[in-house]
């Protein structure tokens, strides 16, 4: 028994290592290339605390690339990690907070909230949490009892459930007739080019908690894979975990698409992407999601950014054409 | 007006506007449109402006030397187009700002994104928000960056100029009863008006027409049937897509003989940086507006 626990704390932390190495490497990417120019060079001389020969920079790098890259990766591992807890508890590898309307109905909360005039902080944040599980609760009302067990009804559920989210979005969109219209666009579409250390600061008491939570119960989660009644047999209270769960999740979703707008199937790509490399224990799958979902948000934004000549594309278009063809081929290899 | 009455009317102007206009030089500490308290640089040298008709108000107040920053959109006058880019007024690119290094940036209210401007505050970049809404506060906008940029007397040339036009242009509608009914599209579709609360709509009522799309929303929508049962007397479309797009829109609304507006070949295109940013070139808006509503007036004259 010891033996085996030294065994899995030990792979574990070789796994997480490796991660942040990847993770490390997203990072000093995303910090090197951006409009203003900069490149590797400069940035790993001002790491080093080298003078660097432009100090506006300088600036850029560390106060407005850095606060963006930190941003990432929070709502990187956030999604992630999300996505993750959807997977296990549903059981239904498909399940993903985007794809199931989570992120639809925060987005509805958040879009109400800044259309009512409350502020970014806690007035929008709370109205996006609110939206999110709002239509959490429709989702498992819709699904609930037996049913829940089959893929089909519960995405069959989600996709109609995301529908009325984007067809009331788009109401709210047309009704407004003023210049927040543009604003409020460009963030529904994921938007990080705004980061600040305010928002990284708000989302990570929110994210990290989070994470620490889903770390926590990470082998409930394994044992969940069983079979909910295996699980009940080993004294796990259904119950008290599910609720955990989902409250936890869908707080850290509800607050990421307050800061950061709507992206898409990161709790997809990343789950299912790691789940082939290191395996299906979730104690290891917990903390590999959380970095790697970090650094490839942090990739996808460099994309966003880097991708058009003039100007920026919304860091939700890049996670949607990576996503989306990848769900459709999950989708079609679980029919067979 | 006679002459001498005239020059007194400007005289009288222009010492108002030197009343009125921001103290800046000994300040250095102003409130801007947001009614934030800014700090603004003794003599701002590395300018960035976050508009197409802030760079237009900075050149005429002839210290585009100061300019080092501007939208997309900023091609008016020519030599603007040379000068660097910081992405559309919707969507700036706050790298491409700060690697100017700015010691200060000019904003609109209207577009600008709040957020952006709370970042750059919080990067110690000066951001002064201006807020021109009708003619009014264009001419007061142009006073204070005029008083901003140290260029006080060109900006009370150009503000004493405004008025006067302005004040011309009433003065001659004055002699008219007739009041048409204009209808003013901005957008094709979904069909888009304004409201009350635009510099559009001061033109209009300036130019002597009734603006059908007045009403609390700033821009509000319309459908077909809503505009048909409006009955305008003169329809003025001015659209970012210029040519092909209103030929059609003009044929549309030509479909509808019953018209007063196409019973009379009243459908006229306007260029639309004329009436969407706020400059000095709006009274040439506002010329063109009144010569398209009251077109009995000014052909007397001539």
């Amino acid at each position: 028994m010891i033996a085996e626990k030294t065994t899995i704390l030990k792979r574990i932390l070789t796994i997480s290592i490796g991660m942040l190495l990847v993770l490390i490497a997203a990072a000093v990417l995303g910090i090197s290339v951006g409009s203003a120019g900069g490149g590797f060079e400069t940035v790993i001389r001002s790491i080093f605390g080298k003078t660097v020969v432009d100090s506006s920079l300088e600036d850029i790098i560390w106060r407005i690339r850095m606060p963006r890259v930190v941003l990432a990766a929070l709502v990187g591992a956030a999604l992630s990690s999300g996505g993750l807890v959807f997977q296990a508890l549903l059981r239904n590898p498909l399940a993903e907070p985007y794809i199931l309307g989570i992120s639809g109905g925060a987005a509805i909360g958040a879009i109400s909230g800044i259309l009512i005039g409350l502020s970014q902080f806690p007035g929008v944040s709370v109205s996006s949490f609110i939206g999110s599980m709002m239509t959490l609760a429709l989702l498992l009302m819709i699904s609930s009892g037996r049913t829940i067990l089959r893929k089909e009804s519960l995405l069959l559920s989600g996709v109609m459930v995301n529908a009325f989210c984007s067809a009331v979005i788009m109401f709210l969109i047309s009704m407004t007739q003023d210049a927040r219209i543009h604003n409020i666009i460009f963030w529904l579409m994921g938007d990080l080019s705004l980061a600040g250390f305010k928002q990284v600061i708000l989302l990570a008491a929110i994210v990290i908690p989070g994470i620490a939570v889903i770390f926590w119960l990470s082998h409930v989660m394994n044992l969940l894979l069983l079979g909910q009644e295996t699980a009940k047999s080993l004294g796990v209270n259904l119950k008290v975990v599910t609720v955990i769960l989902l409250g936890t999740t869908s707080l850290m979703v509800s607050a990421t698409v307050s800061q950061c707008g709507l992206l898409g199937f990161v709790g997809l790509v990343i789950p299912h992407l790691l789940r082939f490399v290191v395996g299906p224990d979730h104690r290891v799958l917990v903390p590999a999601c959380v970095l790697g979902g970090g650094a490839y948000m942090i990739v996808c934004d460099v994309l966003a950014r880097t991708l058009p000549r003039q100007g920026e594309m919304p860091a939700g278009v890049i996670t949607a054409i990576i996503g989306a063809p990848l769900f459709i081929f999950l989708l079609k290899k679980s029919v067979r | 007006m006679q002459p001498r009455k005239r020059i007194f009317f400007v005289c009288v102007v222009l010492m108002a506007i030197s009343l009125t206009a921001l103290n800046v030089a000994d300040a250095g500490i102003v409130k801007d449109s947001l009614g934030r308290t800014v700090h603004l640089p003794p003599d701002p040298q590395r300018i960035v402006a976050f508009a197409p008709s802030i760079t237009e108000i900075i050149f005429a107040l002839e210290q585009q030397q100061r300019l080092k920053g501007v939208t997309i959109y900023s091609d008016y006058p020519e030599a603007a187009k040379s000068l660097p880019r910081v992405g559309s007024y919707v969507r700036l690119d706050l790298e491409r700002i700060v690697a100017l290094r700015p010691d200060l940036c000019i904003a609109t209210k209207d577009g600008n994104p709040k957020a952006l401007i709370e970042r750059l505050e919080s990067m110690d970049i000066p951001v002064f928000v201006t807020d021109p809404r009708n003619l009014e506060s264009v001419m007061q906008t142009i006073g204070d960056l005029g008083a901003i940029l140290h260029a006080t007397d060109r900006a009370n040339a150009l503000v004493g100029n405004m008025r006067l036009r302005i004040q011309q242009i009433k003065s001659l509608i004055a002699e008219s009863n007739d009041k048409p009914r204009v209808f003013f599209q901005i957008g094709i579709t979904p069909i888009v008006s304004v409201g009350t609360d635009t510099f559009i709509h001061e033109l209009i009522v300036y130019a002597g027409g009734i603006n059908l799309g007045e009403g609390k929303a700033s821009y509000p929508r319309f459908s077909r049937e809503q505009v048909l049962g409006l009955k305008p007397d003169v329809f003025i479309i001015s659209s970012m897509a210029r040519g092909v797009a209103f030929d059609k829109v003009r044929k549309e609304w030509y479909r509808w003989p019953h018209l007063p507006a196409v019973r009379n070949n009243r459908i006229f295109l306007v260029d639309s940086d004329l009436f969407n940013r706020p400059t000095p070139r709006l009274v040439d808006s506002l010329e063109t507006l009144a010569k398209l509503i009251h077109p009995e007036i000014f052909e007397e004259i001539r």
